[in-house]
């Protein structure tokens, strides 16, 4: 694996631009200081009533729907269909005014946005309803719909869509049965007197860059730059020009590095990664027990089959699922709290479930770990070792290195309260 | 024990790891043997003796006769079991029972029973754990107040040898390339806990003793020596390591027990530091539409089947009305029949309509009411028959149709 050296690129300038397109990447939109504004390359989006926040947009008016001209898969999410169905429920009680942009829209309640999903599929029963209110709790967490005290409101990455997409979402609004048996919607909120919504491009981010290309070429960068930062596995280096001519992919490595982002690649394959300065400061929506659920299956599906000698490559991904069984029964996690950090992981593309008969099956490292720098890579297997074998002579020499020359003696780790003590 | 291994398939895996096997096995012995081919060339043959000392503990006072043996041992080939037997013998190991010709029963020796759990210690871990007992004895042994000067020189000497040459090993090893250092060094180097016994150890010899100063800092310098020459093999371990290669140096037990023992927090704090991406899916507007459009629809309620635009009396009759009617219509049949007298000629009735379909269809329906013992009719044969070429039906048994004695009902 090769990795460019954003440091080449970035003038010093644009830190603050890369730290916050990564915070964007690893935490959802960003929410904006009153007063502050939106990074260069991030759109603004103000509401009125409520802090203002950013999202990023993409280079040229492209979204995530240009992977399917070049046959790539997108990022996957899970029950993805229903999710669509739930999302356009919210969009037939939220989108009040099919003559404006469906983002801001109006708030829905919650049964509202049930009973139009209800008519939209014609079922009725309980199943439904919980995979619904399941549908909705991750359109929640992925910034498309805003679900709080009973009410749903269109989430960010909704102003997201290209304007000349609306067309046909308002024509699937036309046919959707109203919801039928409850409440149409709230009446409408009157926007507070001298706020009002917005949707306000932000500075673009490569203009300097992509203006040096001709149209083609121009095209070629922004399709390499939305397949690596969104396809779901690494793509290959064949299929995009900008990725096999080096000039372009030098640019495309600047475009990245702007974001916070470098190129990894693969043998023949390219993905993107965070780079090590972006990714200091951009903090993680990962609770404790979600990452301590992540390390237990890095362990079982990684580091025990290298010990018995059953992985070959020097991969964190790997064809032997943890058994959700061991999960279970030999940790030391409460099953609610691990069941639970199973689903956020699984959305998140952090786990893979793999399904094997009726008991057998389990869970492997997800496609996000095709986006791990070498460093990280090589930081992850140290930390695991620093954890699971802290007295071991391996662990006392990761942790010589880390110590900067000189200084003083190192400090307990967090792994465990374990000093060096072979030093009188 | 380990099941011997004889019908295998031999693999270059197996052989290799035979031959480490047998490595060790002549390195341990190296000091004992008379020439260089003198240890074992299989490692079935240490299961042999293993086996066999099983069996002796379990034959107690009643010791073992050649055949008991050779029972015993009858998963290895016997012309394995006759050289073991013979070089067990030969160096007592296994002895008579009694001292004098033609003995027939055999005994087993103590001192090898307890050498060879030693070196299945010494397989597993390549002395480690054979180091730390030795200095946890030795930490008795100095602090015994019988112990005199000399045996505490002694045993610091024997350390500061046994240090010095373990880590002269790790340095070759350290030299030499990185699978071999990868497949070794577990092995050799001696973890955190071994170095603080011996210089623990040594702390006791130096203030019980002072005036073996000398020897005590050829210790010091032993036991540091081979941390260091661990330090360093972990070090260009660690330099070299990859991305995931190092976790083979840890033993798949204890990556187990850290995920069974460790709590959430020691867990959690292993990606401290790490960035992922937030779960973002790209909901396209063209799938959003796509996705209802394709909804999973209810299966439609079953269309009603079609049904006569005539008046009908509906279901009330149709759950037993059926069996009712049946029976209501051949007791009309058979009362057509008698028209009101007690008895008629079957043949008569048969006859009557001069075609046989029909005449079969009342047969039919009076043979039927005869049957159902709640209809008060019998047909009653006679041994009469006639025939009437040309007539239909040309055959005719005579008989009679009556009404029993049972209408009151």
């Amino acid at each position: 694996m090769t990795m460019t050296d954003p440091r080449d690129l970035v003038a010093g300038g644009s830190a603050r631009e890369a730290a916050a397109h990564a915070r964007a990447r690893a935490t959802g939109p960003l929410v904006l200081a009153p007063g502050e504004a939106a990074a260069a390359g991030m759109a603004r989006l103000a509401r009125g009533d409520g802090p203002e926040v950013a999202v990023p947009v993409w280079p040229d008016g492209a979204s995530p729907s240009l992977l399917l001209e070049y046959q790539v898969a997108p990022i996957s999410a899970e029950r993805s269909g229903e999710a669509r169905r739930v999302l356009a429920a919210c969009l037939k009680c939220c989108w009040s005014d099919l003559a404006a942009d469906p983002w801001p829209g109006g708030p829905a309640p919650v049964e509202t946005v049930l009973s139009a999903y209800r008519a939209l599929i014609g079922r009725t029963d309980d199943l439904m309803r919980n995979w619904a209110i399941g549908a909705l709790r991750r359109l929640h967490d992925s910034a498309w719909i805003v679900l709080a005290d009973g009410e749903v409101r269109l989430g960010p990455r909704c102003a997201t869509w290209p304007a000349e997409s609306h067309a046909q979402l308002r024509e699937l609004m036309g046919r959707l049965p109203d919801p039928g048996d409850t409440v149409t919607a709230l009446p409408l909120a009157e926007p507070p007197p001298g706020t009002e919504s917005a949707v306000l491009a932000g500075e673009p981010l490569d203009d300097d860059l992509l203006g040096a290309f001709d149209e083609r070429r121009r095209a070629e960068l922004v399709a390499a730059f939305m397949a690596v930062e969104h396809a779901a596995e690494p793509v290959q280096e064949v299929r995009f020009a900008a990725l096999r001519d080096p000039a372009l992919r030098r640019a495309l490595a600047e475009m990245l590095a702007r974001r916070g982002r470098v190129l990894i690649q693969a043998r023949e394959r390219w993905t993107t990664g965070y780079d090590e300065a972006a990714a200091a400061t951009a903090g993680s929506t990962l609770g404790e027990a979600e990452r301590a659920v992540l390390v237990l299956v890095l362990v079982h599906s990684v580091a025990i089959p290298r010990a018995e000698g059953l992985l070959g490559e020097d991969t964190w991904l790997s064809p032997h699922p943890a058994p959700a069984e061991e999960l279970r029964r030999h940790t030391q996690l409460p099953i609610g709290e691990l069941d639970a950090a199973l689903r956020t992981l699984r959305q998140a593309g952090l786990l893979t479930q793999v399904k094997a008969g009726e008991e057998a099956g389990g869970y492997v490292p997800g496609p996000q770990f095709h986006r791990l720098t070498p460093a990280a890579r090589k930081r992850l297997q140290e930390e695991l070792i620093l954890a699971a074998g802290p007295n071991t002579p391996l662990a006392a020499a990761v942790r010589a290195k880390r110590r900067p020359t000189g200084g003083p003696p190192a400090t307990p780790d967090h792994a465990g309260n374990v000093r060096e003590r072979d030093e009188r | 024990m380990r099941v011997p291994e004889t019908d295998h398939e031999i693999t270059l895996d197996a052989a290799l790891s035979e031959e480490a096997v047998l490595a060790t096995y002549r390195r341990m012995f190296a000091a004992l043997a008379r020439d260089s081919g003198a240890v074992v060339d299989d490692p079935a043959f240490v299961d042999i003796a293993e086996t066999l000392f099983a069996a002796f503990a379990e034959a107690g006072e009643d010791w073992l006769t050649h055949e008991q043996m050779r029972y015993a041992c009858r998963a290895h080939p016997p012309d394995l079991l006759d050289n073991r037997l013979r070089v067990l013998k030969g160096l007592g190991a296994i002895r008579e029972v009694f001292p004098k010709p033609n003995q027939l029963r055999y005994r087993a020796s103590f001192t090898s029973v307890v050498g060879l759990m030693f070196i299945r210690r010494m397989m597993d871990d390549g002395g480690q754990s054979e180091m730390h007992r030795l200095l946890a004895l030795e930490d008795l042994n100095v602090a015994d107040p019988r112990t005199t000067m000399e045996q505490a020189a002694e045993s610091a000497g024997n350390l500061a040898r046994a240090f010095r040459l373990w880590a002269l090993e790790l340095i070759t090893l350290s030299a030499g390339t990185i699978e071999e250092l990868r497949e070794q060094a577990p092995k050799l180097w001696g973890t955190e806990e071994i170095a603080r016994r011996a210089q623990g150890l040594h702390g006791t010899i130096l203030t019980r003793w002072p005036q073996l100063d000398r020897t005590c800092t050829e210790l010091r310098a032993a036991i540091y020596a081979y941390s260091d020459a661990s330090r360093r093999a972990a070090g260009r371990l660690a330099d070299s390591a990859g991305t995931t290669r190092n976790l083979t140096l840890l033993p798949s037990e204890t990556w187990r027990t850290f995920t069974q023992t460790a709590s959430k927090e020691r867990l959690a704090a292993v990606l401290d530091g790490f960035v992922f991406d937030a779960p973002a899916p790209w909901h396209d507007p063209a799938e959003i539409v796509h996705a209802v459009d394709e909804a999973p629809r209810p299966a439609p309620a079953a269309p009603t089947p079609p049904r006569s635009a005539l008046p009908d009396d509906g279901p009330a009759d149709s759950l037993d009305g059926g069996t009712a009617r049946a029976l209501r219509r051949l007791a009309e049949v058979a009362e057509e029949a008698l028209a009101g007298r007690d008895s008629v000629p079957v043949q008569d009735l048969l006859a009557h309509s001069g075609e046989w379909v029909s005449a079969r269809r009342l047969l039919a329906d009076l043979a039927a009411a005869d049957l159902n013992p709640e209809l008060p009719y019998r047909l009653r044969w006679s041994a009469t028959l006639t025939a009437i070429p040309g007539a239909e039906p040309a055959w005719l048994s005579h008989g009679h149709l009556e009404r029993t004695g049972r209408d009151d009902d």
